[in-house]
């Protein structure tokens, strides 16, 4: 056997032709090729056949007594979509080819056949077919590999959570996801995106609250070439960058007011017009928000237009902290655990008692995402197999603000802030959103205890 | 050589008879059967001679119908031969514009076209040379169909289909190692391909 050249893969085919000349030359003309080859001569002999078999290719006869080919091939295509059809006609007429290729066909052959022109189909059916069944198989493998982290949670917010997931990502509607920092808002979205049928388009992240308000303009929307200074190329915004799938607005709530009304516009419109430029170019896009403020509020202050506002919460999805579902922290610190031990190619680790412990008395301000730098620290720091409480960030494992006789409110004000800022990573912004005052506090205060990091963290 | 052409001893087929019309040159034929001859353990025997009845074209088309020339030819072939008509003809099937030859699997006779194998078909220079060769691969591949082989989706192989005569130049003049298995020795000899032991 000669196993080095290519050998074509017999294909399974079904003929039909109420001809018994063309059943039986086609069929013997396959079956030289080493194909597998089933007759039938009308149409409802064919049906019962598909009915207990599945064929790679069938040849239809147009022209057929009783139910025709055309008819024939719709039917099958109800019972049998990935079976490849083609039409075969005594006339090459373009008015039947159309017809045929309309309803669905790979293609259509004339009578009779040029030998070469059947070979070459067949040929390119077959390649046809495996083409498509490798897609699927690398569609499959795709999806799983790009498949978000799960959201885990046992407990019933978490599972009310995941259930408005579902329900919203098979639709097409705007979401607005509400939540504490570190609340697992971009995972939410990102499973809503492949939870939907725009699953193979791109999922694209803006942080609005990253990018000053001209930047973020060009960002979202594009640029002419020569809109402005340094704009040298045309360049596509992410609106046109997510056509066909899905677009995540990161702290929807920092934008300014002349790019909500813009946004408002696109959304309205489903087109944008680039910086500079003239012409609106559609886009098709689905759009997810996500935010850490009060957007409510925002609007009484005047600083958040109302109408975006309902653009936006068309299906409102709450993450809740972490501090209120307590029974989500061992679940969770598990999963991450497994996570880190397998990237950093650690030996396989478990959480000691008092490190679980430890874990579910915190109470977690920088939510999911601090509780996961608490995992990551410790499968470094730990020595498998048991990771312990001393492993876990200082801020995790020391008691619990209280406000003992002996501590004044400066001490505790002082170890509050610690707290804060470590749970934000030293992020000042958000640890000053966190303690809802305003940067320059913050850094007074900083100063004023005489904080730093290095030391801080320890 | 004459070793192994012993040890080919066609089991019930003693010879092979080609047939070759009026139409096709006498030294053409000829040379065909010479070279025939050649990769075939069994005796070669040219036999001009006309069409038992007269070739039937199919309906409406230039082509004549190659399973009616086959059926005669396969009533004419006796016991212990191989009967293959040559022929200038263009052959054709109900359902297929044309072949360039035709066999009855298992049988005992096959047909061959010249219609189509001489590069002047297809303007370019003649070259009865390259047209022998063409036939001779021709006939090879029927007579693989005789023997009972399919179609073989190697590259290399006579046995794989062509519709055209540049693939009938691509794919050679050997059986691959999986059709000289399953081929009767007979119809083998040791210059080209070694039947397994």
């Amino acid at each position: 056997m000669n196993n080095t050249l290519p050998r074509s893969s017999s294909l399974s085919i079904l003929v039909v032709d109420d001809e018994p000349i063309v059943v039986q030359s086609l069929g013997d003309w396959f079956r030289q090729d080493g194909h597998r080859v089933d007759t039938a001569q009308n149409s409802t002999e064919a049906l019962r056949l598909v009915a207990e078999k599945d064929y790679d290719l069938a040849f239809l006869d147009i022209k057929m007594p009783g139910v025709d080919g055309l008819e024939l091939q719709a039917r099958l295509a109800a019972v049998k979509p990935d079976m490849t059809v083609i039409i075969m006609t005594a006339y090459a007429s373009v008015e039947t080819a159309v017809k045929a290729l309309k309803a669905g066909a790979y293609d259509y052959i004339a009578k009779p056949f040029d030998p070469e022109e059947l070979s070459v189909l067949v040929r390119r059916a077959s390649e046809h077919r495996s083409l498509r069944s490798e897609n699927l198989r690398l569609k499959e493998r795709l999806e799983a590999a790009s498949a978000p982290s799960p959201i885990i949670g046992v407990s019933s917010a978490m599972r009310r959570v995941q259930d408005l997931i579902a329900a919203v990502a098979g639709t097409d509607a705007t979401a607005l996801i509400r939540g504490e920092s570190g609340t697992g808002k971009e995972l939410a979205a990102r499973a809503i995106h492949v939870g939907s049928p725009r699953r193979y388009g791109p999922f694209v992240i803006v942080n609005c609250g990253a990018l000053a308000e001209g930047l973020l303009e060009s960002e979202l929307f594009g640029h002419e070439k020569g809109a402005f200074t340094g704009a040298i190329y045309r360049h596509r915004g992410k609106f046109e960058l997510s056509d066909g799938g899905t677009l995540f607005l990161d702290e929807i709530g920092t934008i300014s007011p002349k790019v909500q009304v813009e946004l408002l516009r696109v959304i309205e419109d489903k087109s944008v017009t680039r910086v500079g430029g003239r012409n609106p170019v559609p886009v098709d896009f689905r759009l997810i928000a996500a935010t850490n403020e009060d957007l409510e509020a925002k609007i009484q202050r005047g600083e958040f237009r109302d109408d975006l506002y309902w653009r936006l919460n068309v299906f409102a999805i709450d993450m809740p902290p972490l501090r209120v579902r307590p029974e989500d922290i061992a679940p969770m610190a598990e999963s991450f655990l497994e996570r880190f031990t397998r990237s950093m190619n650690r030996k396989p680790m478990r959480f000691s008692e008092e490190g679980l412990a430890a874990l579910q008395a915190y109470s977690w301000p920088g939510n999911v995402r601090e509780l996961q730098n608490a995992i990551e620290r410790a499968v470094v720091a730990g020595t498998p197999p048991i990771i312990e409480a001393k492993d876990f960030p200082m801020r995790v494992t020391s008691a619990p603000i209280a406000l003992s006789s002996g501590q004044s409110l400066a001490e505790a004000e002082r170890a509050h802030i610690i707290s804060v800022l470590e749970a934000q990573d030293w992020n000042i912004s958000s640890a000053a959103r966190m303690l809802e005052i305003d940067r320059g506090t913050l850094y007074h205060k900083i100063e004023k205890f005489g904080l730093d990091k290095a030391r801080a963290v320890g | 050589m004459s070793e192994t052409t012993r040890s080919l001893a066609p089991p019930g087929i003693e010879a092979v008879w080609f047939h070759a019309e009026a139409g096709l040159a006498r030294a053409a034929a000829e040379n065909i059967v010479a070279r025939a001859s050649r990769r075939l353990a069994v005796p070669c025997h040219l036999h001009p001679r006309p069409w038992e009845n007269a070739p039937v074209r199919l309906d409406g088309r230039e082509q004549v119908d190659a399973d009616r020339l086959l059926a005669d030819l396969e009533v004419s072939a006796g016991p212990g031969s191989v009967h293959i008509g040559l022929t200038t003809l263009d052959l054709g099937l109900a359902l297929f514009t044309f072949v360039f030859g035709r066999a009855t699997r298992n049988g005992r006779a096959a047909v061959v076209s010249f219609a189509r194998l001489g590069p002047e078909q297809y303007g370019l220079a003649a070259d009865p040379n390259l047209t022998a060769r063409r036939a001779v691969a021709e006939i090879m591949h029927e007579l693989g169909h005789v023997a009972g082989l399919g179609h073989c989706s190697d590259v290399g192989c006579i046995m794989q289909f062509a519709a055209s005569v540049e693939r009938i130049d691509l794919r050679g003049l050997e059986f691959c190692p999986s059709c000289a298995a399953a081929l009767p020795r007979h119809l083998l000899t040791a210059a080209h391909v070694t039947p397994p032991a």
